[in-house]
């Protein structure tokens, strides 16, 4: 019964993809774009598979991927760190917030062109780049969990006796864990848009460079496959986000 | 009477300001790179930027699509989101194709988008409406989904109509998450909004700064660095007043410390 | 022992207005004794509990414990709250096992205790479930397993049975009484029940509102051990439950007054 209703809705949701691409393929077949500006799905889906098996390819995904592994942790472990630290420590607290009201709503792509500037065109500006963007909503959920930690919760661990210190890791990080995965997965789309974005402004590799590569020689067919490959990309790993959160939430009620 | 606390509290963002910039003339001080010029230096190429009639029509016109942009998908996005997570079939119908648009940066789209309506301000203010509108409608469906069955019923029993509970109970609910989502799609904005101008390179903030970059104009670069920031900065602060009128009940006392430590 | 020594409480409302919840309380607990307060909502029943625990620190006045000020929370005095507050993130047995191994119980051990402590309150087969797939009745169980199993000398029980059916109240208020027959831990317990706190205790400490005052103390002098069939025929149980109903009564003081 119950998967009987899952495949329902799998089936369901994808009709409007299938819409999409088929209106796609309406588009191209009865003339209304040139196939120099759109090429049909099914030669784009032919030139993904394709590309697939290619080591240049593979050199753009690894790219892509080194940037974007590198600022999403970055400012996962500096955002969770730093917003636990701001809700458990008043002085921290005070240094902490001012900082981040003025640096948080900083559109931070603008802040690209002094990274280059001063980091270089590597690998380097562009992870400093995704960490610094991704960082804040991961800042942010995490103080907004760990100071909303039932205070309860706290006075029960303190009465078994754990000592001050350790409450921060046995009570107010699990029970802040799932404000935390939520930042975490904001974070996570805004690595993966941050990261391409960076590479189209400037770069020698990576999926970015291919689609700016392809939209200077009008190479239609090619500016499609970087673009569906970070959406896979963005769908794979929001879905091993997903997973890491039932498992680390399978007691919570709202997971 | 304002105590010496508060005080504190008040000015603590135009100290952070501060201290930001003092950290920035110090360490350009101690790097001396020509491409990495003083805050001090910065700053004084504001006015000139400010004072200037085309680059001031540039920045406002950013401003406008933005707005534009940002005002049509809320319109758009909250309502979708809401029925999403009231509704288990508009969910299932929508959500996959979401998941697949949500992770593409909508300002790369720009190329293709450009193709088919031009360069002009109706390529870039959908681009922003698609840029805000993901996090918003994601984050409306989640608030929707939380809100408790029982207080629904209670809807229910006192006579509301499927509309009206959505309207009257959803809503309220889950503004506070959809304003979690607004304000991750005003940050989507800003970045969409200077990319976009960056790769269509017509008009617009980042058409200043990344034209800047490229002659070299480094004082620009900089100045143009701050410029927007402080739009951000502002944009942030309005939207932050907005939001703790909308939803004071829901404050949690963020200026309580944790009482263990 | 416990001394309660003038303690009063004042909390800052939102309005910025001081709001008095305790007034001036004193009382004393001898040690091995099963203390109950009575008294209407918000009168300052949980928070004078919170400050024995030492979670709260009183405004004015001191709360001693041993002849020493109490000056936070240690495993010596184990509370259950009225909201139960077990960690969502652990199953049964691991909130259980929390505090025993909190004191350095070896983990074989401690699952051993807490299993048969989790059989004791009636959850036998549950111990892999998490808090979210339990009743209200049953997280409440888990609550008092989670405390007696780190065995504290004194009980803060925040009306610990109000969210159990009828029947496991009764089976509960017995095994309590067994364990504190045994054991002679120092109880103090919070109720609304007025049978439950003359059936329990030996002191009943009567309160009332705006701001939190003791009004009365009795002394229950029935003899123990209580066996609650006998206990309900008997005519001074009676009389003790009916006299405090009519104080309540009598007073003039409205159920709700902010
Ligand atoms: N943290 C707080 N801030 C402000 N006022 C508080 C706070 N905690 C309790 N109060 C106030 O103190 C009074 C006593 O509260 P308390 O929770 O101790 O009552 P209670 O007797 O346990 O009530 P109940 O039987 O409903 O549980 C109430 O009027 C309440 O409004
Ligand atoms: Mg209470």
């Amino acid at each position: 019964m119950k998967t009987n209703a899952l495949t329902g809705d799998v089936l369901l949701g994808l009709v409007p993809i299938a819409l999409v691409i088929a209106l796609w393929q309406g588009l191209v077949s009865f003339g209304f774009a040139p196939a120099t500006l759109l090429p049909p799905p099914g030669l784009v889906f032919a030139r993904l598979l394709q590309q697939l098996v290619t080591s240049t390819f593979h050199h753009e995904i690894a790219a892509t991927l080194i940037r974007l592994f590198g600022g999403f942790s970055i400012a996962v472990i500096l955002g969770v760190s730093i917003g636990i630290a701001a809700a458990a420590n008043p002085a921290i607290n005070a240094v902490v917030r001012p900082i981040v009201r003025v640096l948080a709503p900083l559109p931070k792509v603008a802040l690209y062109p002094a990274l280059l500037l001063l980091l270089g065109f590597k690998h380097e500006s562009k992870i400093v780049l995704v960490a610094a963007d991704a960082l804040f909503p991961i800042l942010l959920s995490t103080y907004y969990g760990a100071s909303t930690v039932e205070q309860k919760l706290i006075w029960s661990a303190m009465a078994a006796g754990t000592p001050r210190r350790e409450i921060l890791f046995k009570v107010v990080l699990p029970a802040a864990m799932p404000s935390i995965l939520t930042g975490c997965r904001i974070g996570l789309v805004i690595s993966c848009i941050v990261v391409f974005l960076a590479e189209m402004i400037t770069s020698t590799d990576g999926l970015g460079h291919m689609l700016v590569t392809a939209a200077r020689t009008f190479q239609a067919v090619d500016m499609f496959v970087p673009l569906i490959t970070i959406s896979l990309l963005g769908l794979i790993l929001n879905g091993l986000l997903q997973a890491l959160r039932s498992y680390l939430l399978r007691g919570f009620p709202e997971a | 009477m304002m105590s010496a606390a508060t005080l504190l509290k008040r000015t603590a963002p135009v100290l952070a300001c501060v201290g930001l910039l003092a950290v920035w003339q110090f360490a350009s001080l101690v790097l001396k790179n020509d491409s990495f010029p003083t805050a001090i230096e910065a700053i004084r190429a504001v006015p000139s930027i400010l004072t200037d009639k085309d680059a001031l029509i540039n920045i406002l016109a950013s401003l406008r699509r933005m707005a534009i942009g940002f005002a049509l998908a809320l319109a758009f996005s909250i309502p979708l989101g809401l029925m999403m997570g009231r509704s288990r079939a508009v969910a299932a119908f929508f959500n996959p194709l979401l998941m697949v648009i949500y992770p593409v940066p909508k300002a790369a789209l720009m190329p293709i988008i450009m193709l088919w309506l031009g360069v002009g301000d109706v390529s870039k203010t959908l681009v922003i409406f698609l840029g805000v509108s993901l996090p918003v409608i994601y984050h409306s469906f989640e608030g929707a989904k939380a809100v408790e069955e029982k207080m629904l019923w209670s809807g229910a029993a006192m006579g509301l109509s499927a509309g009206q509970r959505l309207v009257r109970i959803v809503l309220p609910a889950a503004l506070p998450e959809i304003l979690t989502g607004c304000r991750t799609g005003l940050v989507l904005a800003l970045i969409t909004m200077i990319t976009s101008e960056m790769i269509a390179r017509q008009s617009g903030a980042g058409n200043i700064l990344f034209n800047a970059l490229d002659m070299g104009q480094y004082d620009t670069v900089f100045a143009m660095i701050i410029i927007v920031g402080m739009m951000g900065i502002c944009l942030d602060a309005a939207f932050e007043r907005i939001r703790a009128r909308l939803v004071r009940w829901s404050e949690p006392q963020f200026d309580m410390p944790l009482s263990f430590s | 022992m416990i001394e309660i020594d003038r303690v009063s409480q004042i909390f800052q409302t939102s309005s910025r207005k001081d709001h008095l919840a305790l007034s001036d309380i004193s009382l004393t607990i001898e040690d091995g004794a099963f203390v109950s307060i009575l008294g209407p909502s918000g009168c300052g029943k949980s928070t004078l509990l919170y400050i024995v625990g030492g979670f709260v620190s009183p405004t004015s006045g001191l709360a001693k414990m041993k002849g020493k000020a109490i000056t936070g929370p240690g495993p010596d005095r184990g509370p259950v709250f009225q909201e139960f507050a077990l960690f969502p993130w652990k199953t049964v047995l691991g909130n259980v096992m929390y505090g025993p191994r909190q004191q350095g119980v070896r983990a074989a051990d401690a699952e051993a205790q807490s299993k048969a402590l989790i059989e004791m309150v009636g959850l036998k087969g549950y111990e892999n479930f998490y808090p979210k797939e339990l009743s209200g009745g049953m997280k409440q169980r888990v609550a008092l397993a989670r405390t007696l199993a780190y065995h504290p000398e004194v009980l803060l029980m925040d009306e610990p049975f109000g969210a159990l059916d009828a029947h496991t109240r009764t089976r509960l208020q017995n095994d309590l009484l067994n364990i504190w027959e045994r054991d002679r831990k120092t109880v103090l317990f919070v109720t609304h029940s007025v049978e439950e706190a003359v059936f329990l205790s030996d002191k009943v400490v009567m309160m009332s509102k705006s701001p939190g005052r003791i009004r009365q103390v009795i002394d229950i002098d029935l003899p123990r051990p209580r066996r609650r069939t006998e206990l309900l025929l008997d005519p001074r149980y009676q009389k003790y439950v009916v006299d405090i109903e009519r104080m309540f009564d009598d007073s003039d003081e409205p159920a709700s007054n902010p």
